[in-house]
């Protein structure tokens, strides 16, 4: 089997995977763009030779499926960039949640003690 | 000095599975507050596993407890949001496991007072102490003083102390924004950039009490690599 035609078998598979997982909403819509993205030119540069080996030329790449390994690659890079991103951001407001927490346990804690010692004092 | 006349000061101890030394190190720090009105002590449970909690609720001090665990920076940031949201003057950090001694705590916090300073550092190494550290701690401590000392100009003889003073304007700082995983030194890269006044006095130290650090070789290794990199983006950072 020619390499065009596996990897547009397998993007097929994976277009219909992520579509499935926006569907049951595992995904958010704006996260699947990039993927979504990434599956549309990956299918359409391996069903049309002529198109790839026009953009192989162009970028002086011999091999002409080689190409669309460098785009995949190429995406996942962005992709995991993403990730890194909002990973760290994540990171921060997850920090930030148990500072406040700590403090509003804290604050909580001392509203408690007030009023039993208020109660003591009225009984 | 007068002991009434000391403004608000916070001591804050973040503690990290530290059950074997948070008790005597407490106790030392309770006898200090009844002499000082002023002072108020808080211990930051950084999630510990070990009865940490359940010892520090034994005091007569304020406990924020972490339900997570965030690491020394995110810990040490929770106490200066205290201080700030509580009004404090002055806040001051204080280790756990016993190393630091309250002898040295006026020291610490007079130039802060004095409003000589925003920062004041307890140094191991600023005068010859007791201190008898392992020599790749030591090796690791001069390493970052050689950094500083390069991108600021700067002597920090001690840049990895943890015992250290700073003022309202600071806390304000912190409170905002800290760095998060190994902080004693990027600290310094950070204020030296905003021009803050830093001043090092001596601090007699020990080695700890017990409990285990947090830095074993292997990690340390991670470590100074890591915050080499943080300390030199500090340095071309954005204000």
């Amino acid at each position: 089997m020619d390499i065009t035609i596996f990897s547009f078998i397998i993007v097929c598979i994976f277009f219909v995977i992520v579509i499935e997982a926006v569907r049951r909403g595992i995904f958010e819509t704006k996260d699947s763009l990039i993927w979504i993205f990434t599956c549309i030119v990956l299918g359409v540069l391996s069903l049309s030779p002529g198109l790839l080996n026009f953009l192989a030329k162009f970028l002086g790449i011999v091999y002409a499926p080689s190409l669309l390994f460098l785009f995949g690659l190429l995406c996942t890079i962005i992709m995991i960039f993403d990730l890194t991103k909002r990973i760290s951001k994540l990171n921060n407001k997850v920090i930030l949640l148990t500072q406040e927490l700590s403090l509003l346990k804290q604050d909580y804690q001392k509203h408690l003690n007030k009023t039993s010692k208020q109660r003591k004092e009225n009984a | 000095m007068c002991l009434e006349s000391i403004p608000k000061t916070l001591i804050i101890v973040p503690a990290y599975n530290e059950q074997d030394t948070i008790g005597k190190t407490l106790s030392s720090l309770v006898e200090l507050k009844e002499e000082i009105r002023n002072l108020e002590i808080c211990v930051v449970n950084d999630g510990s596993t070990d009865r940490t909690k359940d010892i520090v609720s034994t005091f007569d001090v304020v406990q924020l407890d972490l339900s997570q665990n965030l690491g020394i920076g995110g810990a040490v940031q929770t106490g200066y949001k205290y201080a700030y949201n509580q009004g404090f003057d002055i806040a001051v950090q204080f280790d756990a496991d016993g190393q630091h001694k309250t002898s040295d705590l006026f020291d610490l916090i007079t130039p802060i007072i004095n409003d000589e300073e925003d920062m004041v550092i307890g140094s191991r190494f600023l005068h010859r102490t007791d201190y008898k550290g392992s020599k790749l701690r030591r090796i690791g401590i001069y390493y970052f003083y050689v950094i500083l000392k390069l991108l600021t100009k700067k002597s920090y003889t001690d840049p990895t102390s943890g015992y250290r003073a700073i003022n309202r304007h600071v806390i304000e700082l912190f409170a905002n924004d800290y760095p998060k995983d190994y902080p004693e030194p990027e600290v310094l890269m950070h204020l030296s950039r905003k021009k803050m006044r830093i001043k090092e006095v001596t601090a007699n130290m020990q080695g700890r009490q017990g409990g285990e650090s947090s830095i074993t070789p292997w990690k340390s290794i991670y470590y100074m690599g890591k915050v080499t990199l943080s300390i030199l983006m500090q340095s071309i950072v954005k204000e």
